[in-house]
């Protein structure tokens, strides 16, 4: 078993909002780990995901600290660099659906629209860190990687971008004020203009890889 | 296979539309990790031990239980629990159901 801590508290981005990311490396079902607490994966998925390249191999990589080794050995610096990464553009499509799919139901009913804020929320932050780690010199994977992209960067208004934060960690870890009918109308506001910024940051990672 | 993970997100949008169609009185279910579940059984002053907190419980084990698969095992288990899924719906909603009867 190997126990890592990753993301903000190991760039020392951190703030009374902020979480403790963990990671539990375990093999099969360890019953002790809450997924609530934890991202929990085994060493073979861990492995994978290395020679996949995945945008979460490469968090890892670069933002990580070994809290706890059952036998002394760092599993995850052992590992090397994982594999280039080259799903850029799959990745981006896949949270740009993410995003569609949250806009269009937020449109569309009253039972799920804080979650569906929280799905924009996870969407724009997703889709800036694949952006990021697939065409800059320097990836992004903190909470606020759509504001941190020089001219890339998202440009809404900061209160608006609060409101879709603070609704996806309503839909996570369950802490904070109930969003208001006028808050929500508020980040909806902005959602053409995350669309506008979405196609275009997607053109330019389209004509990436077809130039390669 | 790469949309499995908007499949998960879109799994859990349809559970919670099936359970805010109640009107609660503090505030709708916003998600379902084990926290966001507390909350709203504890803000709408919901029986921790009712039927209704114990399905919406089980499709969120299930629906974790699927994030931190293999891609590989994810494929065929999916197919299996996106079943689950329905018929879990379907025992949301005859729960309701039944306690505003």
């Amino acid at each position: 078993m190997h126990i890592y801590a990753f993301g903000s508290v190991c760039r020392g981005d951190v703030s009374p909002g902020s979480d403790i990311d963990l990671l539990a490396v375990v093999q099969g079902h360890d019953p002790r780990f809450s997924p609530d607490d934890y991202s929990i994966y085994s060493y073979e998925r861990i492995r994978e995901i290395w020679g996949e390249g995945n945008p979460f191999a490469w968090h890892l990589a670069i933002e990580s600290k070994l809290l706890y080794s059952s036998d002394k050995s760092d599993f995850l610096t052992s590992l090397g660099k994982p594999a280039a990464y080259r799903k850029c553009l799959q990745d981006c499509e896949k949270f740009f659906a993410l995003f569609r799919e949250a806009r269009a139901s937020f449109e569309s009913q009253a039972e799920s629209k804080v979650f569906d804020l929280s799905m924009v929320f996870l969407a724009i932050r997703n889709f800036a860190t694949c952006f990021s780690l697939g065409t800059l010199d320097k990836p992004d994977f903190s909470r606020s990687s759509a504001l941190r992209l020089g001219e890339h960067s998202l440009s809404i208004p900061r209160d608006a971008y609060k409101v879709l934060e603070r609704s996806r960690i309503l839909c996570t870890r369950a802490i904070g004020e109930s969003i208001t009918d006028r808050e929500a109308c508020m980040a909806f506001g902005q959602f053409s203009q995350i669309e506008g910024w979405m196609t275009g940051l997607l053109d330019q990672v389209g004509n990436r890889a077809a130039r390669i | 296979m790469q949309h499995e993970f908007n499949d998960r997100i879109a799994a859990q949008r349809a559970i919670l539309r099936v359970v805010n169609r109640k009107p609660w009185s503090s505030e709708q279910l916003l998600g379902l990790s084990s926290k966001a579940i507390d909350r709203w059984v504890s803000v709408n002053r919901i029986e921790p031990g009712s039927r209704l907190v114990k399905l919406v419980k089980d499709v969120s084990a299930k629906l974790f239980f699927l994030a931190n698969k293999s891609q590989e095992q994810v494929s065929d288990e999916y197919t299996a629990i996106r079943a689950e899924m329905i018929a879990a719906c379907d025992a949301i909603k005859i729960e309701l159901e039944a306690a505003t009867a």
